[in-house]
């Protein structure tokens, strides 16, 4: 059973915020991959968002998200109060423009690709593996 | 512990029937998986709730701690590869 204040905590974050990001770290630090994903994506967008950091409080976060959105895995994004996804929804909405739309932006244009050379970190030379 | 991937795909299997599911051990350490699932099941529903029905049929290895993560792709049946 999820603690109730908590719970209450959350939903009024989730109603205040219009776009919400419950991520590992923060977006200046993320501490997983996958929150550090979801950051770069938004970032992209261009748009401001709410961020928690999940860590203090993980197992007891992990039982409200559970409860009021049945989803228990971090990152999670919310927009307008509802649950969009985690790092896997949201990348496919990105790719897709869908994301754009529910947050109601222009999709960002993507980079050239690939990059020109001079873009490119220099190679180091192919190694040489000698045995000794 | 590693995952065993034998499992983890006969466990969507089994929850998913007629499902074609692949499961990739992503970061070659055997707990950060990736599953591509294509199932009848998902016709008809969004994305949050096909993710849902996956992870629900492997919570038992979240749970006990043999997987840290699965990235889910999801298709249905007429969705192109």
């Amino acid at each position: 059973m999820a603690d109730e204040e908590l719970t209450e905590r959350l939903r009024q974050l989730i109603a205040e915020n219009e776009v919400l990001l419950l991520m590992k770290g923060t977006p200046t630090e993320p501490r997983c991959g996958f929150s550090l994903r979801t950051v770069q994506i938004l970032d992209r967008m261009g748009i401001e968002y709410g961020a928690i950091d999940v860590l203090p409080a993980l197992q007891p976060l992990r039982e409200v998200t559970t409860e009021i959105s049945d989803w228990e895995t971090f990152p999670q994004l919310y927009v307008k109060g509802e649950l969009v996804g985690g790092c896997d929804i949201v990348e496919e909405m990105f790719a897709s423009g869908e994301l754009a739309e529910t947050l109601g932006v222009e999709q960002p244009e993507m980079p050239d690709t690939p990059e020109s050379p001079a873009d490119l970190p220099a190679q180091s030379p192919p190694l040489d593996i000698e045995r000794n | 512990m590693a995952a065993d991937l034998d499992e983890i795909k006969a466990m969507i299997e089994r929850t998913l029937p007629g499902s074609e599911v692949v499961v990739l051990d992503e970061t070659g350490t055997g707990d950060h998986l990736r599953a591509v699932v294509r199932a009848p099941q998902f016709e008809g529903i969004g994305r949050l709730q096909q993710h849902r029905l996956v992870k629900a049929a492997v919570r038992d290895r979240f749970e006990d701690g043999t997987i840290h993560a699965l990235s889910v792709t999801t298709l249905r049946p007429d969705d192109p590869a």
